[in-house]
């Protein structure tokens, strides 16, 4: 088993410069602190091509489809989690029937919702998303547990025609809460960035209308 | 038995096709419409210029239109009411949240013959009353093509979409014409 930031940081590390990252939440918050931590803590040089499904659970296959059907010059790199994937099963499908090349579609698989905060049990522990990726259509899928592993097969994965589905077993993060525990106020940036990062986007990839 | 005659409200499927060319439509993602089904099938057959998406669900309709725009592209939503219904928190979050400009086509599935000419608030079907009140509730601007000469809607959607960054609906009143 990997832990999450080590399942990120190979996907910060390796993905070509001028590919595009699609994440969701939990993935998004890794990517911000590797990304901060990569640029010296000045926000202005963190990496491009970058947009977050947020709040929007279950969005980020749809967008990354979008994006490598409009771009298929580009590699297009989306990290699901586990239970924003099963609000869109079907996506899978959807993904798979458009086949889109450089296509690289991951799965971080912790078991849990509210990672690390109150680690509620993600329905069917036992369920193969990559059996549901291969049976959907994806041209290869593989199911992977080492942080070594991933980081030697990441490029060879992303080059692969047709879309290609990776389950990766990561730990789960202890929960923080507890009796007398008091949940915070979700900031304003939560349900700005993604607003943010899209017109950003747009900016670098020169498709503002 | 209703007095109206359907073909009155009827839009031609090449009417359409037209129109959609004229904005340089180049994608139709979708899940398909009874209401549509004849510009369904003409873009199943295949339409130069035009790639077709099928997806599984409308929030998926919602996000690869998204992710198409965002690479530049100019993608036209095809989905049913009760679709949109399905989509309201994807439509939230990408065309109202993040300002993502999105035109929608959606088909009014259930609309009784006899309430085409009339408002369609006045229907007695919940799917099709509920859909232009909605639609103000959540400041979501919408064009109803009730004939072929609404089909100039299109262009206003598309101008709306972008100068306010936001999704416009198409609501398609009759179901579709196989001419």
């Amino acid at each position: 088993m990997m832990n999450l930031i080590e399942a990120c940081a190979v996907v910060a590390k390796q993905r070509p410069s001028d590919s595009l990252l699609v994440a969701t939440m939990g993935a998004m918050f890794a990517f911000d602190r590797i990304d901060m931590e990569a640029a010296g803590g000045d926000a202005s040089r963190r990496p491009p091509g970058r947009i977050s499904s947020v709040p929007l659970m279950g969005g980020a296959a749809g967008l990354g489809l979008g994006l490598a059907l409009a771009m298929p010059e580009r590699a297009v790199v989306v990290v699901d989690g586990d239970a924003s994937l099963l609000l869109e099963l079907g996506g899978l499908v959807t993904v798979a029937n458009a086949r889109p090349d450089h296509f690289l579609h991951v799965v971080i698989r912790n078991g849990t919702q509210f990672s690390g905060l109150g680690n509620l049990a993600t329905l069917q522990p036992s369920l193969s998303f990559a059996g549901l990726a291969r049976e959907a259509g994806y041209t290869h899928t593989e199911v992977i547990d080492s942080a070594e592993t991933w980081a030697r097969r990441f490029t060879e994965l992303l080059s692969q025609p047709g879309p290609t589905f990776v389950e990766l077993m990561v730990e789960q993060v202890p929960p923080r809460t507890g009796s007398g525990f008091e949940l915070s106020e979700m900031p304003d940036l939560q349900f700005s960035r993604m607003g943010t990062e899209l017109t950003a986007l747009q900016q670098w990839l020169g498709t503002t209308p | 038995m209703s007095s109206v005659k359907l073909s009155d409200f009827s839009i031609p499927a090449s009417a359409c096709i037209d129109v959609m060319a004229r904005n340089r439509v180049d994608h139709v993602v979708t899940v398909p419409d009874w209401v549509q089904l004849a510009l369904h099938q003409r873009l199943e057959e295949g339409l130069p210029g035009v790639r077709l998406v099928g997806c599984s669900s409308e929030n998926q309709v919602v996000t690869v239109g998204a992710g198409l725009a965002l690479g530049g592209k100019r993608p036209l939503l095809m989905m049913q009411n009760q679709g949109l219904y399905n989509c309201i928190n994807t439509l939230r979050a990408v065309s109202l949240d993040a300002q993502m400009p999105l035109v929608f086509m959606v088909g009014q599935f259930g609309r009784e013959y006899a309430n085409l000419g009339q408002p369609s608030t006045a229907s007695r079907r919940t799917m099709v009353r509920i859909m232009e009140p909605l639609l103000n509730a959540i400041n979501v601007p919408f064009l109803c093509l009730d004939s072929q000469a609404d089909l100039v809607r299109m262009d206003e959607a598309y101008a709306l979409a972008h100068a306010r960054r936001t999704a416009v609906v198409l609501l398609v009143s009759a179901p579709m014409a196989w001419r």
